[in-house]
């Protein structure tokens, strides 16, 4: 599962859509400003390359929204911007937390011989190492099983491959460009 | 002692286990004496040893054995069943309360022990089996004991019933077969699935084993290519302010020589397209002098187009040639 250059020409596409509708922050801004209108910019066009079908491309564009949403929606025409933007997410699970600790307390009663012992600090460890890429991922507070988290975070990973390989390929091109 | 081998002979032929019982039960409350030596019969039996001897490991063999003996209580349970069953409650009305309570004890006991072999259970293959010698072992322990009782057995026999209708998934031997195990599985190795993709898609992540330190690995991977993108963006902002033109003429040139390279006639055109309206859209025009240079030396390497798959290649040659 490499990015794909098909991938690639896409995002560029949207990326380059983006930044035109961007351009008139970009032009006239400091340079703090316009890295910031670079990276809103590209993570959109990220995220709208899966058109919403993934719970990470929805909570990016939620979040960008926020930030600024008159640009994101302007950029998201092509895809139903409104749609997308108000499409809700997976509720997170709260209410059932109570129970959980509840039933742990129950559990931690029992006295445990020391292989088991071992077993619960192994499956500790890998909790909280699922909580961190939880909330590495955009969304991943959402996602309630770990299927749904890994899956999300391989469509992740790839999309982050190919924004960071078109983003190099344009810094290097554009570098080249003011060396010569 | 003639009952007893009687008994025997039809435990070796069908193992119809609630006739059996309800004559045991039968005898008992003529003589509670009796129920002893047939005790002692029955756990010494050497045909029954031999029976539990073979724990489910021929499987063909007793295979057979034991759809006959699943088929067989259906079968000729039920014409005996109602008047076995009504004797039994002429009986237990019969019986004193203390008696029932005891009973009742026993039932719960024997259940908890139903549920115990239950778990044990291996495989879709040998439940069967094991439910054969689950019986032979609950005869064992009954005939022990002094006393024992018909609506456990009956129970028994619809469970053991109910449980050949929907034995559906696969586990293997020494798997658990309760629902919650085998949803748990699935889920398990569902994840491992995952998680052997995102093994081949983080590099280096292949050399790691455990969960825990290829999540570590994930993660790590992630954040770098997180703090990559707001690198490369602040590059970039650095950047075009001077060649802003530049950014805009490389975007075409890479959407024309990608199509172009990889499928050539239908997304050759598209992109043209794109191209052209790119050029309409005037940042051409914005300064020429500018867009002559560019064009003419460092994205030569877009153009250039060696072979087919070309968009990697050109990108790794570039950042070859530039140390990136």
């Amino acid at each position: 599962m490499q990015p794909t250059s098909s991938m690639k020409e896409e995002f560029l596409k949207k990326w380059q859509m983006g930044l035109q509708i961007f351009r008139p922050s970009i032009d006239n801004t400091s340079v703090s400003e316009r890295k910031k209108a670079i990276k809103l910019s590209a993570d959109v066009a990220m995220a709208s390359l899966r058109k919403g079908t993934t719970c990470w491309s929805r909570a990016l564009i939620e979040k960008t929204a926020t930030e600024d949403n008159f640009l994101v929606r302007q950029m998201l025409t092509g895809i139903k911007a409104e749609a997308l933007i108000n499409k809700k997410l997976p509720k997170k699970i709260v209410c059932h937390r109570k129970i959980v600790r509840r039933s742990k307390k129950i559990l931690r009663r029992k006295s445990r011989s020391a292989s088991e012992e071992a077993a619960v600090k192994a499956k500790r460890l890998v909790k909280r190492r699922t909580q961190g890429l939880r909330n590495v991922v955009p969304g991943g507070e959402f996602m309630s099983n770990d299927i749904l988290l890994l899956r999300e975070t391989l469509d992740y990973i790839v999309s982050l491959q190919t924004q960071v390989n078109v983003m190099r390929s344009i810094v290097d091109a554009a570098e080249a460009g003011i060396e010569q | 002692m003639m009952k007893g081998a009687l008994e025997t002979d039809r435990l070796l032929n069908s193992m119809d286990m609630s006739v059996l019982e309800r004559q045991r039960a039968y005898l008992k409350y003529h003589n509670p004496s009796f129920d002893f030596p047939l005790a002692g019969f029955f756990s010494d039996s050497p045909m029954i040893n031999g029976f539990l001897g073979t724990p489910g490991l021929d499987i063909p063999v007793i295979y057979s054995e034991t759809t006959v003996e699943v088929c067989d209580p259906s079968l000729s349970i039920s014409p005996e069943d109602i008047t076995g069953s009504g004797n039994f409650k002429k009986r237990k009305f019969d019986t004193e309360t203390k008696d029932r309570n005891a009973k009742k004890m026993m039932m719960m006991r024997n259940k908890e022990e139903e549920e115990e072999e239950e778990e044990e259970e291996k495989s879709k293959i040998t439940e069967q089996n094991n439910g054969s010698t689950k019986n032979i072992k609950k005869m064992k322990n009954k005939a022990k004991k002094e006393e024992n009782n018909c609506s456990n057995d009956s129970s028994k026999v619809t469970k053991e019933l109910e449980k050949t209708d929907y034995i559906h998934v696969r586990a293997r031997r020494g798997q658990a077969t309760d629902s919650h195990s085998i949803a748990e599985r699935v889920r398990r190795e569902k994840i491992s699935e995952r998680m052997k993709f995102l093994q081949n898609l983080v590099p280096g992540c292949d050399k790691i084993t455990g969960k825990a330190g290829m999540l570590d690995e994930i993660i790590n991977y992630v954040q770098s290519l997180q703090r990559q993108i707001e690198f490369l963006s602040m590059k970039l902002s650095v950047v075009t302010p001077r060649i802003d033109i530049d950014m805009d003429d490389i975007f075409t040139k890479e959407v024309v020589s990608t199509p172009m390279t990889l499928i050539p006639p239908s997304h050759g055109i598209v992109g043209s397209g794109y191209s052209h309206e790119m050029v309409n859209s005037g940042y051409l025009h914005f300064n020429p002098m500018q867009q002559g240079d560019t064009s003419s030396d460092p994205l030569s390497c877009f153009n250039n187009g060696q072979a087919p798959s070309m968009w990697d290649s050109d990108v790794q040659n570039l950042y070859g040639s530039l140390g990136v």
